[in-house]
């Protein structure tokens, strides 16, 4: 039998030839999304996290790929806006088919993106910080690098203990954090031998809290625990010291910033401690960070949407399988399991091609986490305020 | 237990006097307008603003501080009102109060948009609380109640004994009949708006003092403002200094009962008490 093509039928052919490529090309490619914070709130990180974030996928795509794919990037703005940011996700799970989406940054719109990536088993690795996010029912499809607060406080607590406090007394503005902080910090003091000594949580918009700072200094603390932001630290510093207070203060580098030192005279500012989450700065991934944006110092969520990158494309050369399930199962293998530490992701992909184990460290950290999705520790940058400028004290 | 009482009894009394400059300046221009000007936050944080520039930026005494913040909130509320405000008054009272608010969040903008979000500090020294016995008195608080007192002093004596100040009482008294007699309505709003809203601007400058000054300072205090003049007596100069007080001490009072996080409720369980044996207010409406 001859099989007759007429023109017509060759004409079709020939047609669908550009749109048979593109499929063929859609399924070499591994789709991976961002929802990143461009504009609004968070835009003075967003766009140097999605900078980070396709240099290191051109960087995986121009060495090999993963499992002989390249990696199709799509970045997209969620205008740190929980409603655009569900647009965003729905069109990356619905038209793009994402194994994954990386770089979420506020905790609301990481909130609100979850059930959908959840429902899909589309892998979600987010920065945002709320306790919350990792205590929804995702079945594990959710990787925060960012520490919570339960992180965040005992460390708090143990630096505290390492300095000899042993009566901390917490002033704590009114947010949805305050009390695990307070608590976590409280039963890590308990553990080391101190104490605290009660924890008064106030109205942030007021504009005096001289009856809190009288109500917390009758238990005669050595140590001031101020959950604060700025504007009502600057009152605070000011109105505990005007009460005489002359005991350690110590809080969220967040709050004591730059402006906040200025605000006040160095007398009252001089000895404040502070600290906050920090990057691994001797880590290999850190520089690549580093030389991507070409600064000296990376914000920290720039570091953590490297690795998010780097875990994504390490899990699915771990699997050989390209899909969100596959992360969901591998992330953890090639995170913390026992084999070789490695800071590079490409270098980690040709150890997983050619059989071997491996333990990803990234700029962000060890990149450990709990079964929730936790991260299981970081480093932290701790400071001290002297004449009006904060000075580094220790990074571990 | 009775000297924290007397702790939170002194605390109170200081907040109070800071609380009743722009309470003052609230109802002197309700009085004369026969509405709530919302804009007072931002003219408040203006006038810190100024005050800041002359004391941190020129390195002028906190007199001169205080008499530009005075003279700029006033000039840029009065002018505030005669661009926004003037053309709503003949729509009502809530059309006037609801642009009150848009203006506040405008005049907000602007003073973030000239001074940035961060946080300033005047360039004073900061003391160590006085100890008289068990209860400390913070030097700083003292003189900013010293400085209300005699701002609102020389309020007192203009309206009793200037031209412009019996013309502002006339119209609070009986706009009409001030009208008939000759009194320039836009002559006595502007003043009431100057005098009212530059007594704002001093009042926001030593709460700025006293906490900490950027585009919000004064709108932490608006509730405070708002319910001191309610209590006293819409319109009644006496009655927001009188209301301030109350607030002030209630809603330190109050941090001996509950948790400090609701105190800023207190004002408005003051208000709803107040107005439920008084509606009219402590002292009664517009008795300027």
């Amino acid at each position: 039998m001859t099989a007759r093509i007429s023109r017509r039928t060759a004409l079709a052919g020939s047609l669908a030839l550009p749109f048979l490529a593109r499929t063929g090309e859609a399924a070499a490619s591994i789709p991976l999304g961002a929802i990143n914070p461009l504009t609004g709130a968070g835009g003075a990180y967003g766009p140097s996290m999605a900078k980070v974030a396709k240099a290191l996928v051109e960087r995986i795509n121009r060495t090999g790929g993963v499992i002989g794919r390249s990696i199709a990037l799509d970045v997209e703005d969620d205008q740190t806006n929980p409603t655009v940011g569900v647009e965003a996700a729905r069109k990356l799970i619905d038209v793009e088919k994402v194994v994954a989406i990386v770089g979420t940054w506020a905790s609301a719109v990481t909130t609100a993106v979850a059930p959908l990536c959840w429902d899909s088993h589309t892998m979600l690795f987010c920065v945002s910080g709320a306790d919350s996010i990792t205590r929804l029912p995702h079945h594990g499809y959710i990787i925060r690098t960012q520490p919570n607060t339960y992180l965040q406080s005992g460390r708090a607590a143990e630096f505290l203990l390492r300095h000899g406090c042993r009566r901390v007394s917490g002033l704590s503005a009114q947010t949805p954090f305050a009390v695990d902080s307070w608590n976590r910090l409280k039963a890590v003091l308990g553990q080391g031998g101190a104490e605290g000594v009660g924890d008064i949580i106030y109205d942030a918009k007021q504009t005096s809290f001289r009856s809190e700072i009288d109500s917390t200094l009758a238990a005669k603390p050595d140590t001031l625990f101020l959950n604060s932001y700025a504007p009502d630290l600057e009152i605070l510093l000011r109105e505990s010291y005007q009460a005489g207070f002359a005991g350690q203060r110590f809080t969220f580098a967040y709050a004591a910033t730059d402006a906040v030192l200025k605000a006040l005279p160095a007398p009252v500012t001089n000895g404040l401690w502070s600290f906050a989450p920090s990057p691994d700065v001797a880590s290999p991934a850190y520089k690549a960070v580093q030389a991507i944006l070409g600064i000296s110092d990376p914000d920290p969520y720039s570091c953590q949407i490297y690795d998010h990158v780097a875990l994504v494309a390490l899990a699915i050369g771990k699997a050989g399988v390209a899909s969100g399930v596959a992360i969901h199962d591998n992330v953890r293998r090639i995170s913390q399991g026992p084999g070789q530490h490695v800071s590079d992701p490409v270098e980690g992909l040709r150890l997983l091609a050619a059989g071997k184990e491996i333990n990803y460290d990234g700029a962000s950290g060890p990149c450990h986490f709990t079964p929730s999705g936790d991260i299981l520790s970081c480093k932290f940058l701790f400071q001290v305020a002297e004449n009006r400028h904060n000075k580094t004290l220790s990074i571990s | 237990m009775i000297a924290t009482f007397l702790q939170a009894l002194v605390n109170g009394a200081l907040a109070g006097a800071v609380l009743a400059l722009p309470a003052v300046g609230f109802n002197t221009v309700y009085a004369v307008l026969r509405f709530p000007n919302f804009a007072v936050a931002s003219l408040a944080t203006i006038g810190a603003y100024a005050g800041w520039v002359v004391n941190a930026d020129l390195g002028w005494p906190a007199p001169a501080s205080l008499l530009a913040a005075f003279v700029v909130a006033g000039s840029v509320g009065a002018f505030a009102d005669a661009l926004c405000l003037k053309p709503l008054r003949p729509l009502g009272a809530l059309v006037a109060a609801i642009g009150s608010v848009a203006l506040d969040l405008v005049l907000q903008n602007a003073a973030r948009f000239a001074f940035g979000n961060n946080p300033r500090g005047y360039d004073l020294t900061i003391f160590r609380n006085w100890r008289l016995g068990p209860i400390g008195i913070g030097p700083q608080e003292v003189e900013d109640a010293v400085l209300a007192v005699i701002a609102m002093a020389a309020v007192f004596l203009m309206l009793r004994t200037t031209r412009i100040g019996k013309t502002m009482r006339a119209v609070a008294d009986n706009a009409t009949l001030a009208e008939s007699k000759g009194i320039d309505p836009a002559r006595v709003a502007w003043a009431a708006n100057f005098v009212g809203l530059g007594l704002t601007g001093i009042g926001g400058m030593l709460v700025a003092l006293d906490t900490s000054l950027d585009p919000l300072t004064g709108f932490r205090v608006l509730l405070s403002i708002f319910a001191a003049a309610v209590v006293g007596g819409l319109g009644s100069i006496p009655g927001a200094v009188a209301g301030a007080f109350v607030v002030g001490i209630g809603e330190e009072m109050s941090t001996l009962l509950i948790a400090p996080t609701y105190r800023t409720a207190m004002g408005f369980l003051a208000i709803l008490i107040v107005l439920s044996f008084r509606p009219g207010g402590l002292i009664g409406e517009r008795a300027i």
